[in-house]
């Protein structure tokens, strides 16, 4: 690990594989993620890093392969000394150490802005309504958008869309978060409000955050640590300003050359 | 002639008629969510006990229902009032045709929002509950009140197991005056009204619960 090599990782990927019928988008996959770094991964589409978003968040199973998270087995548990498919109470367990943004924001249409935010709280947590609704007010002001608190989804653009998004898996206070190309869907101009909220979060907290983009300019300055995807498998990693300015990979050269010549910064 | 005492009689007759609507629809409602969500269930017996039930309520006439409800049970010791009889045939004849309308509208919400639910950590149930069902409720509306309407009109039936409903009583009326224009006449704009009523209630419910949706769907 780059930068914390004493403390165990807080997300350990050991040798997974995925297959979606005959492509298999994950290939003996091995890394492992240190308390508090900031992790993007990059690579072109169908390299599988929203993949491991989605393993990560158990939206997806895996086909082989162990995945650990403060030491403890992701999809497996232990009964009668033997390793077994986890059950849904632990994957509740689990799933309540981290938090995934979407693309797509997927809030609740039918709920209010603030009511997005307490839902999970209250229900999964046993946090009391009154409580979960001041959190809620101190994220949404956080993200900008205490004003909004009683709109609906529908009224928001979609960068405040994305960012109540945000305070929503924030107010769980996941050890881990997962964004997944939060910005891909926003018009150019909205997507600075969103990055300057995660920029605020990686500088704040010491959340552990995990983040697929397109926007390298974003990764470079956003991330501890860069890895490059290709076809299922680490192509290269390293810190941003070794993976950006002078990459030892010819994949990866072509890969950055061509998000340079689509207008990307960097 | 005067035929105030009949109309007053057809009067009684729409009651019995509302009322059978309403429990039929109570108990429509009901079987529709519990098969519809049982057809989407995880456990394989629970899926096949609900495909049952709607494929062989769907499939079979329910004045055979009904006489089998009156009738037949009876035979087997279960022994029901004729409005316990009409009420349950109905009932389960138009809950079997719900219950596709519930698990269509349930499909039809988005696999994102079923994400977003497992990533907030909510069980299944709270998804459904909070998530899933609050939504799927919207498309669910229109062809409801069709189906309210489909059971207001097939509780004529009713009168076969001599209860004296809307239409029971307009037959009474049309042997004893030689009428036949003046009671059906009168039912069929009482079971347009009433069926109006129902219209009227649906439309108002799905006013309710998309606002603030404007934009999310059509």
């Amino acid at each position: 690990m780059t930068a914390h090599a004493a403390v165990p990782p807080i997300i350990e990927v050991d040798r997974v594989s995925k297959s979606f019928g005959d492509f298999k988008v994950l290939d003996e996959l091995s890394f492992s993620v240190a308390p508090a770094e900031k992790l993007a991964l990059i690579g072109p589409s169908g390299s599988g890093k929203t993949t491991i978003l989605r393993i990560l968040m158990t939206l997806e199973s895996i086909d082989s392969g162990h995945i650990r998270i403060e030491g403890e087995e992701l999809y497996h548990m232990e009964k009668g000394g033997r390793l077994v498919p986890a059950d849904e109470a632990h994957l509740h367990r689990m799933r309540a150490k981290i938090g995934m943004v979407f693309q797509l924001f997927n809030l609740f249409p039918h709920m209010c802005v603030l009511d997005n935010v307490t839902l999970a709280p209250v229900l999964t947590k046993g946090v009391a309504k009154e409580a979960a609704k001041r959190r809620a007010m101190e994220l949404l002001d956080m993200v900008g958008l205490a004003d909004k608190a009683k709109a609906m989804p529908a009224q928001l653009s979609g960068g405040q869309k994305q960012r109540v998004a945000i305070a929503r898996a924030l107010a769980l206070e996941p050890r881990i978060m997962l964004f997944d190309e939060v910005t891909s869907a926003l018009d150019p101009e909205l997507v600075e409000e969103v990055l300057a909220v995660m920029h605020r979060l990686a500088r704040e907290t010491d959340m552990t955050m995990l983040l697929v983009t397109h926007e390298m300019g974003f990764a470079h300055d956003f991330a501890d640590r860069v890895m490059f995807f290709d076809r299922g498998r680490i192509v290269e990693q390293g810190p941003p300003s070794e993976i950006f300015t002078n990459p030892r990979e010819e994949r990866t050269q072509g890969f950055l050359r061509k998000i340079i010549a689509a207008g990307h910064r960097i | 002639m005067d035929y105030s005492g009949y109309i007053a009689l057809i009067l009684q007759g729409a009651v019995v008629t509302a009322q059978l609507t309403v429990m039929g629809c109570a108990l429509a409602l009901v079987m529709a969510f519990v098969a519809g969500l049982g057809r989407l269930s995880r456990f394989g017996a629970v899926r096949a006990l609900a495909t049952a039930y709607i494929e062989f309520f769907r499939g079979t006439s329910v004045f055979v229902q009904l006489f089998w409800a009156y009738f037949v049970l009876p035979l087997l010791g279960v022994e029901l009032t004729p409005l316990q009889a009409g009420v349950l045939a109905l009932g389960l004849n138009v809950g079997a045709y719900g219950a596709e309308v519930v698990r269509g509208a349930v499909q039809s919400i988005g696999k994102e929002q079923r994400e977003a639910c497992v990533a907030l950590n909510l069980t299944r149930f709270q998804a459904m509950r909070h998530v899933v069902l609050p939504q799927a409720i919207v498309p669910m509306l229109p062809t409801f009140g069709n189906n309210a309407i489909e059971l207001l009109k097939a509780t004529a039936i009713v009168s076969l197991i001599s209860i004296s409903d809307m239409t029971f009583q307009a037959q009474v009326m049309r042997a004893q005056t030689g009428s036949t224009l003046v009671p059906f006449a009168t039912i069929m704009v009482i079971y347009f009204l009433f069926a109006l009523a129902i219209s009227g209630a649906i439309r108002a419910l799905e006013r309710r619960l998309t606002r603030g949706l404007d934009g999310v769907r059509a």
